[in-house]
């Protein structure tokens, strides 16, 4: 069975075709079309680990919200975005923002306790917009630009969950 | 000794003090808030009961609840851990009318030592070093603003009431001052329910090094030496280590009688630790008392031998300290990391959620104080410490490897943590040498990343490898159960996702 797997990391996006074929208790693996001499087992619950050639690799993956896996092997971290030709996927979240505009939302789930900015302000780039506490520690989340705050989404005193939309700034 | 021990706490330091009671022999019982059901504090207690809800000031900070589970499960006794009402002299003096002994100091010493200026007086009064600055609190802004400026800039703004570096803010500038003062006085309130600051003189570049003390009940008061916690982002402690690398046998024992005579003078009883500031010529200048057990408190415990835990309860029951004490020296070195639920790539925001897997690291000279498991969802409502992490060898360097070894070992998947950080850390140059001060790390934050650790040849096939082999096990791939019905697929795996994302219990 064939996927397609693009990584990002610090150093780069890349593309590869992995190609698994059950081989009794193990598998076959083939890399970017390369037979590997690699052994793959399931080690520990989130824990893959992979034997190439004799080097041994403990990759431990967590799923993210946006559908993506987030990969990590000692001090290295990977996203991959895992495509299985024949399996349909839909409802993948391309959302890039429209070009300008730019959605502030909440890093963390938390409470916000202080508006800092009103809708309509004009803002700078690092100007504080919104303060939420989240684990006893204040946070203010910044602008990413200068501009307008077209929409303040957020009200103080309301819990928001990491995600939640919290400004708009234009 | 006593008969059974309340703890009123939660976290790893719940944990750490039921393993004390537990080796003494002595039943201990716990107390949770509604979101702590599953804690492991808990989880492995003897005996547990809900003090209310997640809010703090509404379960761990409530005094009369905890009396009242005391009084109900039969304990003699209360240990408050570190943070929540550690540092409240309410809870010792409510303690004593209702006949449970509280292990810590008495509520005038900790009124006398634990508040920053009153402290500061005192410590005046016995012949200790202290920093330039205001004795009180000051009332008003614009008072505090005028006193800044014939001080001269910078400045340092702190919590009458505070610790953990809550409710402190540095002034550099005379614009920056009233933004600051407000910042500062509603933290200390949200922290602490009490929004009085006061003014100090901000030293430039001075580590931060710390004596632990124990005083008995029957006069005796020992210095167990220093931990250096110059290591700080933004005031919070993120290493500690001990020995400090600048403290001589001399300075050493200078730092400790200075320590011991403060303890003395404000009567003070059970462990307790006296922070210094020490400056570039190795000058000391009295910082605070700390009026309890510390975070750091296994950094000491590893060089001395000593339980400081259990040792605060046999003083606490009137037990004598040993009259040997009076000359410990540390022995080899150790050093803590902190590790935290937060994301060193977004400004340490906080990530709390559900830790899915874990490996721990264990072996030679590591130590590992958690309150954490696989399967716990890391609550919000709480401060983000997972583990303390600690490692002791019979060098500095020893202990680094061993530290750097362990931080490899110990993987958490499903959440964030500050791991990051402390690879950077231990890789510093500056940091290897001993060349630390308070701001050090804030410095090297603003600095540019270094390039990243160059992987071993192979790491990005394995991990292009494990990504599809983990997709191909996923529930309802077709290659693992054979079957292509396309749509259910898809349900299912995002089914399995969301199970597996989900932050909230």
């Amino acid at each position: 069975m064939k996927f397609e797997v693009h990584l990002d990391s610090v150093t780069g996006r890349t593309r590869h075709v992995v190609d698994l074929e059950k081989d009794g208790a193990s598998y076959k693996v083939s890399l970017d079309g390369q037979p590997m001499d690699a052994d793959v087992i399931l080690a520990a619950p989130n824990a893959v680990s992979v034997l190439m050639n004799g080097t041994a690799f403990e990759i431990h993956i967590a799923p993210s919200l946006d559908g993506t896996y987030k990969l990590q092997t000692g001090p290295h971290e990977f996203q991959a975005d895992v495509r299985d030709p024949r399996a349909w996927r839909g409802g993948k979240q391309g959302g890039l923002e429209a070009e300008g505009r730019q959605q502030i939302v909440a890093p963390m789930p938390g409470k916000v306790i202080r508006l800092l900015v009103n809708a309509g302000d004009e803002v700078e780039a690092g100007q504080g917009l919104v303060v939420v506490e989240a684990m006893k520690m204040q946070n203010e989340i910044r602008s990413p630009k200068k501009g307008r705050v077209q929409r303040l989404q957020a009200k103080e005193g309301q819990a928001v969950n990491a995600g939640d939309v919290l400004a708009w700034v234009e | 000794m006593f008969r059974k021990i309340l703890i009123a706490n939660r976290g790893e330091i719940a944990v750490r003090i039921l393993r004390a009671c537990r080796e003494m022999g002595i039943p201990s019982v716990c107390v949770f808030s509604e979101v702590d059901r599953t804690a492991l504090h808990v989880r492995l207690a003897d005996e547990a009961y809900l003090i209310g809800p997640a809010p703090s000031r509404e379960s761990y900070l409530r005094i009369d609840k905890l009396i009242d589970v005391a009084r109900r499960s039969g304990c003699d006794a209360i240990h408050p851990g570190y943070g929540f009402l550690a540092e409240n002299p309410e809870l010792p003096r409510v303690c004593t009318d209702a006949g449970i002994t509280f292990i810590g100091p008495p509520p005038e010493t900790m009124e006398l030592m634990g508040s920053k200026t009153a402290g500061k007086q005192l410590a005046r009064r016995a012949d200790v070093p202290t920093v330039p600055g205001t004795d009180e609190a000051i009332e008003n802004a614009a008072d505090a603003q005028s006193l800044a400026r014939t001080m001269g800039y910078p400045v340092v703004l702190k919590a009458v009431a505070g610790g953990g570096g809550k409710g402190m803010r540095v002034v550099n500038e005379d614009e920056a001052f009233a933004s600051a003062w407000r910042d500062a006085s509603s933290e200390a309130l949200n922290a602490f329910g009490d929004a009085r600051v006061f003014l100090e003189k901000y030293l430039d570049s001075p580590r931060h090094i710390e004596i632990q003390i124990f005083a008995d009940s029957h006069g005796r008061v020992v210095s167990l030496g220093e931990r250096e916690c110059s290591v700080q982002r933004r005031h919070q402690k993120v290493i500690e280590e001990a020995p400090s690398t600048v403290v001589t046998p001399d300075l050493r024992r200078k730092m400790g009688e200075a320590a011991v005579r403060l303890a003395r003078a404000g009567g003070y009883i059970n462990a307790g630790t006296v922070e210094f500031l020490v400056d570039a010529s190795l000058n000391f200048y009295f910082l605070e008392v700390n009026t309890r057990l510390q975070v750091e408190h296994p950094v000491t415990e590893q060089v001395t031998g000593l339980d400081l835990v259990k040792l605060q309860i046999a003083i606490a029951a009137g037990h004598r300290l040993p009259f040997a004490w009076e000359t410990i020296t540390p022995r080899g070195h150790a050093m803590e990391v902190r590790l935290y639920a937060e994301d060193p790539d977004n400004n340490f925001f906080p990530c709390p959620g559900k830790i899915l897997a874990r490996r721990i690291a264990t072996g030679p000279g590591i130590r590992l104080d958690e309150g954490v498991y696989r399967g716990w969802v890391v609550p919000i409502e709480y401060d983000p410490l997972l583990s303390k992490l600690i490692a002791w060898g019979n060098s500095r360097e020893e202990t680094i490897a061993r530290l750097r070894r362990a931080l490899d070992e110990y993987t958490i998947t499903g959440i964030r943590t500050n791991v990051s950080l402390f690879r950077r850390i231990l890789a510093e140059p500056e940091f290897l040498r001993g060349e630390i001060h308070t701001r050090w790390l804030d410095e090297l934050l603003a600095r540019p990343r270094p390039p990243a650790i160059p992987s071993r040849p192979g790491t990005e096939a394995a991990a292009a490898i494990a990504a599809a082999y983990w997709e191909s096990i996923q529930p309802g791939n077709p290659s693992r159960d054979g079957q292509a019905n396309v749509g259910a697929t898809s349900r299912w795996k995002q089914e399995g996702r969301r199970s597996q994302v989900d932050h909230q219990p």
